[in-house]
């Protein structure tokens, strides 16, 4: 039976008890469950689908699948990760509809951030807004295999066998689409501009 | 055996410059890149680069302050609130 106010839940209530929990349809255990991983998977959806209002969605339908699946969680997988493969399922879903509306993968200032060096002057910090500009319109155009390599392992600094599991593929398919990602990022940019930027 | 050309080299070097960083490469391979990297300025340049890149991409992570919105439970609330509903339903019937 559904019951959506769980009693005695505390923060220290282990997680192993909130998955039991939350098996048995205990709504409160499943919030406080994945509450927790809530605002890195926004995070890594909104690096995604690149739209703050899309990667709500996303992450929302995410949510209700994973609450939907809870039960077939056997606890084989951390359920970080096992959040996160429904969560790159889901936005990749979500890239392929856009794709299939013929849209434009929009370039949200706030996805796939990349970060600027501290201690420079006003123009280096032009120019290092334009590279991080240029970066992120580079992962933004990639399609989503290789999109989706290269914020795991590069971005989310997954291991490589993790991103793997995540993504369904072996560690060897999973190099291969990682290298061709930064192959294809690096060349929209210039290798001097890269060099300063991260000195 | 054929003889390897100074192109072949480049254009190959070129292309495994993210295996070389990555350590990702027989100890042959990676000997071959770096022979040719010491004669070939934009391969060397482009080892760096390529560091360069994934020191960017890897910070972006931590730096990033994204917070989930309210209300990102609410389907699930519906979803069980259903559910809920349902089992009562078919209970009393």
């Amino acid at each position: 039976m559904t019951r959506l106010l769980g009693s005695q839940l505390t923060a220290n209530t282990p997680e192993r008890e909130l998955i039991g929990r939350a098996q048995a349809g205990d709504v409160a255990a499943f919030e406080a469950l994945a509450g927790v991983h809530a605002d890195r998977l926004y995070a890594v959806v909104l690096r995604f689908v690149g739209d703050c209002c899309e990667a709500e969605d996303v992450l929302q339908e995410t949510l209700l699948r994973a609450w939907r699946g809870i039960g077939r969680f056997q606890g084989r997988a951390m359920v970080f990760t096992w959040l996160y493969r429904i969560a790159v399922n889901e936005s990749n879903r979500a890239l392929e509809r856009r794709v299939r509306r013929r849209a434009t993968v929009p370039v949200d200032e706030e996805a796939v951030q990349v970060p600027a060096p501290l201690q420079d002057g006003p123009a280096d910090r032009a120019e290092q807004r334009e590279l991080r500009e240029a970066l992120q319109v580079a992962i933004a155009k990639l399609s989503p295999p290789y999109r989706t390599a290269l914020v795991l392992r590069d971005v989310e600094g997954l291991s490589t066998r993790d991103a793997a599991r995540i993504v369904g593929v072996g560690e060897a398919a999973f190099k291969s689409r990682l290298h061709q990602a930064r192959l294809k990022v690096r060349a929209s940019v210039s290798d001097a501009a890269l060099v300063a930027a991260a000195s | 055996m054929r003889l390897r050309k100074r192109g072949d080299d480049h254009v190959w070097s070129q292309e495994h410059l993210s295996h070389y960083v990555e350590g990702d490469m027989s100890w042959r391979a990676r000997r071959r890149l770096e022979l040719h990297a010491e004669q070939c300025p934009d391969c060397s340049l482009g080892i760096r680069a390529v560091r360069a890149l994934l020191r960017l991409l890897n910070g972006s992570a931590e730096r990033t302050d994204q917070r989930a919105p309210a209300g990102i439970f609410d389907r699930i609330r519906g979803d069980a609130a259903l559910t809920e509903t349902q089992t009562k339903d078919s209970d009393e019937a």
